[in-house]
């Protein structure tokens, strides 16, 4: 059976701060028990307050950031948990496992060119890759920043969180917006293909994505029909992020790297997956 | 990643002041902290949170005698005090557990129980005989309840008499000691713990989960795709210490406490009801060192209460029976015999 990452450890951990974000969203600052090292970007910790007041299964978040030993989490409130910890205060205690999951893949220079798609809340995973990108991943040639095309969409501008972090990386950075408030009127597979159309980016890219599923499951057909490589990190609900409850299974492909159980655990064999490995639509 | 690390691998453990070690039956275990079935994989994949030799035991996901792919998602939905889950006991089978999993269980430093499941009498004896001969097994728990096969019906888990057949069976078929876990959802839970006594059980483990529903009206939703689940959690632990308790006056086997347990004092309520040893699920998923924690807990509780051996709170609850472990079962069986004579 799968088993989850040997680094990941329960720790206790204290909020330092919080810091609104977007519309909707909060940036919760932590100092957890004790330093760890560098984490992958698109893996993830499970978070829960240590009070008896907070729902009693943790949820997933990806790590945002890690600097001078805080972790932070960009955490959009959807319901009871989410909600729990972004009303936190300073100084209120965590309970938080991980890192777990994989991350992304090697994100080199050389090779095609990248296109990270972020919808919403989905751009979690992407400041930490454009950071380790540029500063080259697992020994493998440093992506340069006019290797990497960043499409972040959202239903309107106070959903595109913190948009202005990414201009400064140098890499291009492209908004798009349902509503049309700010950037492209319109979602970020539209914004693509009009790069594409107008022969502002190369056909041949490789892909990364992360956010809501229907979003997920377009990028997948796209991939797919265009034969391009392509990761998708996934958001399934989860239960302990760690491999024992089985509550987060993703249809796998019978054909896929991933063999032929219908399913795959999201926590410990993703949360990121090629989509030779998975069947989303 | 290999048993042999896991296995080997040995923690400072807390200076022990108290002593924790616990009489099941035919098995010595170093504390009475058990993993519960389903909910600890089937216990190395977490070694590095909880490492083996520090809990008494390990209990396996349910192995069937074929691989099953489990239901459709979501299988699990948090209510107010717990979850509810609908698994459908999804596994790789009894031929991929004897192939992949067991091996690696060799040289464990912790008593290691394999649960088992099937859908009719001769699976459950079929899968006793293939699993029977591993020297990595050290006992079985028979999961007579698992609610969400066959559609909500419940099929060994109700009937005393089904029950007692599946025991019987497994008993005759292997020399290794057999514990039956037994479901809450049942109007007399003592009549199921009499059943599988008679039929030869070492001992009983009390209880799998309760039935459960969730519905998110605003959407017409059921929680999980399978409507009704099984529910566990904090929420649980008043039914299921109650079903414990129950058991244990009704039998002289030992019985081992699960459900809604959280912390040491839940550990020692369960003890302290007749359970000899108890079991932790879904509070793993909240923190998945758990078990080894607990351990710790339970030490320095019982080391500021001056309790110097757990084993001797086991059945002192004073419930009217004054009954001590396994002492006074006869008088108990007794009492409930009186009991359902009493009753209309
Ligand atoms: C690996 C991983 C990384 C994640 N990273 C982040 C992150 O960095 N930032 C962030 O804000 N969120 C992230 N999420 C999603 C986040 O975990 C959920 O939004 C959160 O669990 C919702 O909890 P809640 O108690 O607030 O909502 P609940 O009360 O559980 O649910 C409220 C509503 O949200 C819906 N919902 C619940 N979980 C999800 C989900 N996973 N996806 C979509 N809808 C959901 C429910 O159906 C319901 O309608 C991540 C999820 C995964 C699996
Ligand atoms: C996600 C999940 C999976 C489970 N799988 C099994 C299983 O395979 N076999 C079994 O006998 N019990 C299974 N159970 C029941 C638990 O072992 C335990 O009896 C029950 O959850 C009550 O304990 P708890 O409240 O501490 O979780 C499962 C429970 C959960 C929550
Ligand atoms: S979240 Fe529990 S198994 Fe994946």
């Amino acid at each position: 059976m799968p088993a989850p990452p040997t680094d990941a450890r329960t720790l206790r951990a204290e909020v330092v701060r919080v810091e609104p974000c977007g519309d909707d969203g909060v940036i919760l600052v932590v100092r957890p028990e004790h330093d760890l090292a560098a984490i992958r970007a698109s893996r993830f910790f499970m978070l829960k307050r240590d009070d008896r007041v907070s729902p009693l299964i943790p949820r997933p978040f990806s790590i945002y950031r890690q600097r001078d030993g805080l972790l932070e989490f960009l955490i959009k409130v959807m319901g009871r948990g989410t909600r729990a910890l972004a009303e936190s205060r300073p100084g209120q205690a965590l309970i938080l496992t991980g890192p777990l999951g994989n991350g992304w893949p090697t994100i080199d220079g050389g090779g095609a060119p990248w296109v990270f798609l972020a919808g919403g809340v989905g751009c979690a995973p992407f400041p930490m890759a454009i950071e380790q990108a540029l500063a080259g991943m697992d020994g493998k040639a440093p992506a340069r920043p006019e290797d990497i095309t960043f499409l972040f969409g959202a239903a309107t501008k106070g959903l595109l969180y913190d948009l202005d972090a990414y201009t400064e990386q140098g890499i291009r950075v492209l908004a798009a917006t349902d509503d049309g408030s700010q950037g492209f009127h319109g979602n970020v597979l539209q914004l693509l293909d009009g790069l594409w159309e107008r022969g502002e980016l190369p056909r041949d890219v490789r892909l990364l994505a992360c956010g809501p599923d229907p979003m997920l499951e377009a990028v997948e057909r796209l991939a797919h029909a265009n034969d391009l490589a392509c990761w998708l990190s996934l958001e399934t609900l989860m239960g302990c992020g760690v491999g024992i409850c089985n509550g987060c299974p993703v249809d796998t492909r019978p054909d896929g790297p991933l063999g032929e159980w219908p399913n795959a655990k999201c926590c410990v064999e993703g949360p990121v997956f090629s989509t030779e490995a998975i069947a989303l639509g | 990643m290999r048993a042999t690390f896991c296995g080997a691998r040995r923690v400072l453990s807390m200076a022990n002041m108290t002593d924790l070690s616990v009489q099941l039956g035919p098995l010595s275990l170093r504390n009475p902290i058990l993993s519960a079935s389903g909910t600890y994989g089937h216990g190395l994949e977490m070694c590095h949170f909880t490492p083996p030799a520090r809990i008494g035991g390990l209990v396996s996901k349910t192995v069937t005698p074929n691989p099953r792919h489990g239901n459709a998602a979501p299988r699990i939905a948090e209510t107010e005090a717990g979850l509810l889950n609908s698994l459908g006991l999804e596994n790789k089978g009894v031929e991929h557990y004897l192939a992949h999993t067991l091996p690696d269980m060799a040289g464990v430093d912790t008593v290691v129980f394999t649960n088992i499941g099937g859908e009719s009498v001769d699976e459950f004896i079929a899968m006793a005989r293939r699993l029977g001969e591993r020297d990595e097994i050290d006992a079985f728990e028979v999961n007579l309840s698992c609610p969400n096969v066959q559609g909500g019906r419940l099929p060994f888990g109700t009937d005393p008499a089904n029950a007692a057949r599946v025991i019987e069976g497994i008993k005759a078929a292997t020399t290794k000691p057999v514990f039956a876990k037994l479901s809450p959802n049942v109007s007399r839970i003592a009549d199921m713990a009499l059943a599988v006594e008679a039929a030869g059980a070492d001992g009983i483990t009390a209880v799998n989960t309760l039935l459960g529903m969730a519905v998110d009206w605003r959407t017409r939703k059921p929680g999980l795709a399978t409507v009704q689940g099984g529910y566990s959690g904090p929420g649980v632990k008043p039914v299921a210490l109650r079903c414990a308790w129950e058991c244990a006056r009704s039998v002289s086997i030992p019985v081992i406490g699960c459900g809604g347990i959280s912390s040491a004092e839940d550990v020692l309520e369960f003890l302290v009801a007749g359970c000899t040893a108890v079991q932790l699920g879904t509070a793993c998923f909240a923190d998945p060192a758990l078990p080894g924690r607990m351990v710790d807990e339970l030490t320095r509780l019982l080391d500021d209460a001056g309790v110097a051996r757990v084993r001797d709170l086991i059945g002192t609850v004073q419930d009217g029976t004054s009954r001590t472990c396994a002492s006074n079962a006869s008088d108990a069986k007794a009492q409930t015999d009186a009991e359902v004579v009493g009753r209309p």
